[in-house]
């Protein structure tokens, strides 16, 4: 926790890992505050974003690695995108050069300092994580242990403004999954300029403009925009929203053509959408009106590969929509899906919904895939064909309803991942 | 000749919209009221009852005219189709959350 | 003249029928009080009322139609909302920990 960290360094004896070498760091890092990190002999990973604070950021973990003996300062980018999705390589490069920036800033520092260890650390820049799609911190504390591991890296100093995915609170379930590994964590007590609240958002010209925009213009649709009164109202209400919304609304700039094609590929997938909806729950319909109710509902786990946030929402949503499947829950890329009929299991494990999807936000061609059953995605969680156990949290009495009769419920299961 | 011809075609579209709605509307009825656990009846409210709701503004907006004030109707039916699914996936995910097992076949009803 | 005043069949006209048929999607609101007051669980009564809601909505736009009243659209569009964040502000409080959606 960074506001521990920003106290004293001992707070990472809290740390179940390698217990020696943090204490051995502390006391070294005693007599300067500011390099109040823990020293250690293996070599650090800095995951890099760019935020204000990473200037300040470096400077700490030079001085600290110049002065500790570390062998080497990794800086890493863990990738918020997928390898082979539209503009993948505009954001590896842009990536690129923010790690380049960062190295050269590292290099400046060590140059500089004055401590005897400086000329021996190597400096390392890498993106990370690129091959799949991250979801939160658990996911992102794996690449990075792997990372560590092929390394030989013991130690993660964290920005206190690192955010990867850049909207939400990610910092702080970083620091505790990273608790849970053999690496130390600990978070670089730098000035922060501000102190925004964290589950916001920049606020950038772009998401204020589209916001204002799309208020107004369904004020106006509501209204009358030829009357001046509408207009006045308007204009002052679309203003207050976008100003008050714009940095919780909104995760990313729209972009051209990005955006504008989302929207066009969105109405191709409308009416798909829609004549899906009407043949399904025509046969839903006659098994509900059936007399016999001749259902076999079963819960299902379903891995997909659409990014997080809104084609996450999207799929989500058109799977609800499709009759005889109900998203449940979403936990990181895993939905946990109800189905009522077996013939909705089926569709939905053959994976269209989600090319659909990906067509949407990604275009034609990332919309060619293995379905999740080829890929092996798909799991059956309860009656005769299932084939792992229901994560249900089974909680303190949480339960109203007649319970017990159900063997697969494990309240072990919770955190699986 | 032809205008008249159009109405009628029009007044006989509103009345079949308004039919289906009716009939998806019973459906979803039906599952809610028979279907064993709250997961299937979830199922029917944010479906059936989406397509019943889906059919019913349909034909109001065809009714009232999309130049007039139909194409509030047509709004309608798009929060419909947004909220909907969405109010249904956060009633089922807080019963998940609060350890309700989905009923299986041999269950009691419940 | 708008279209519901158009002669649907032996003197009545298309806006009679939408009566009827806001009657019966009446009717068929009312059987899910049923699972409201029911239960058994706090979920089933939250569905039930969204449901509840989503059908009002329904008959709210039919009579704005029928009685070509289109201000009774606006109402709809609020009752729709409200019925959303109905749904998910109850869900989020009956779970103890929070933290739905």
């Amino acid at each position: 926790m960074w506001w521990v960290a920003d106290a004293d360094s001992p707070s990472d004896a809290g740390d179940p890992g390698d217990g020696s070498a943090d204490s051995v760091g502390s006391t070294a890092a005693a007599d300067a505050d500011a390099a109040g990190g823990p020293a250690a002999a293996g070599s650090v990973i800095v995951p890099v974003e760019p935020t204000s604070t990473l200037r300040s950021t470096i400077a700490h973990v030079a001085e600290a690695a110049a002065t500790g003996g570390a062998p080497a300062i990794h800086l890493v980018e863990i990738a918020s995108w997928r390898n082979g999705d539209p503009e993948s390589d505009e954001r590896a490069a842009a990536a690129e050069r923010v790690l380049e920036r960062a190295a050269a800033w590292t290099a400046a520092d060590l140059d500089d300092s004055e401590a005897p260890g400086a000329a021996d650390v190597e400096v390392v820049t890498a993106v990370i994580g690129a091959d799949d799609y991250l979801f939160g911190a658990d996911d992102y504390v794996r690449v990075l242990a792997e990372y560590a591991e092929a390394n030989r890296a013991d130690r993660v100093v964290l920005d206190p403004e690192y955010t990867p995915v850049g909207n939400t609170t990610l910092l702080q379930p970083l620091e505790f999954a990273l608790s849970n590994t053999s690496l130390s964590v600990e978070t670089a007590p730098v000035d922060r300029p501000t102190r925004r609240e964290r589950f916001r958002t920049e606020a950038t010209t772009g998401r204020l403009v589209a916001l204002f925009g799309l208020s107004l213009g369904f004020y106006l649709l509501l209204g009358d925009p030829t009357y001046w009164f509408d207009a006045v109202t308007g204009v002052a209400t679309a203003a207050i929203v976008s100003i008050t919304l714009s940095r919780v609304s909104l995760d990313s700039d729209p972009a051209i053509p990005r955006t504008p094609m989302r929207i066009l590929r969105g109405l191709v997938y409308v009416p798909v959408l829609l004549f899906e909806i009407l043949k399904a729950n025509l046969v839903v319909a006659r098994v509900i009106l059936d007399p016999r109710l001749p259902i076999e509902p079963t819960m299902n786990r379903m891995r997909v590969i659409v990014g997080s946030g809104l084609p996450l929402m999207t799929l989500a949503n058109s799977i609800t929509l499709t009759p005889g499947t109900l998203t449940v829950r979403a936990r990181d890329s895993d939905l946990y899906v109800h189905s009522l009929v077996p013939w909705a299991r089926e569709g939905l494990f053959d994976g269209s919904l989600e090319r659909w999807t990906r067509f949407v936000y990604y275009g034609r061609r990332s919309a060619r895939l293995p379905t999740p059953r080829e890929r092996d995605d798909v799991a059956i969680l309860q009656g005769d064909d299932a084939t792992e156990e229901l994560p249900i949290a089974a909680a303190d009495g949480g339960d109203v309803t007649a319970e017990g009769a159900d063997p697969t419920a494990d309240p072990e299961e919770v955190t699986d991942r | 000749m032809s205008a008249a011809a159009l109405e009628t075609a029009r007044v006989w579209l509103v009345v079949a919209l308004t039919l289906f709605g009716l009939f998806f509307t019973l459906v979803s009825m039906t599952g809610v009221l028979r279907l064993p656990d709250v997961y299937s009846r979830a199922h029917t409210a944010s479906q059936a009852d989406t397509l019943g709701a889906g059919f019913g503004l349909a034909a109001v907006a065809l009714t009232v005219g999309l130049a007039g004030a139909g194409f509030k109707s047509v709004l309608l039916l798009f929060f419909i189709f947004l909220t909907n699914p969405t109010a249904a996936h956060a009633i089922a995910r807080a019963a998940f959350e609060e350890g309700i097992v989905p009923w299986t076949e041999g269950d009691d009803r419940r | 003249m708008s279209l519901a005043d158009a002669t649907l069949a032996a003197g009545y006209t298309l806006g009679d029928f939408l009566l009827v048929a806001a009657a019966g999607f009446a009717v068929l609101a009312v059987g899910m009080l049923y699972r409201a007051v029911v239960g058994p669980t706090m979920q089933d009564r939250v569905l039930a009322v969204n449901v509840f809601g989503t059908n009002t909505v329904v008959i709210l736009a039919i009579l704005g139609a029928a009685l070509d009243e289109p201000t009774f659209l606006d109402i709809a569009l609020v009752y729709a909302l409200l019925n959303f964040l109905m749904a998910i502000a109850i869900s989020k409080f009956t779970v103890e920990r929070g933290g739905v959606l």
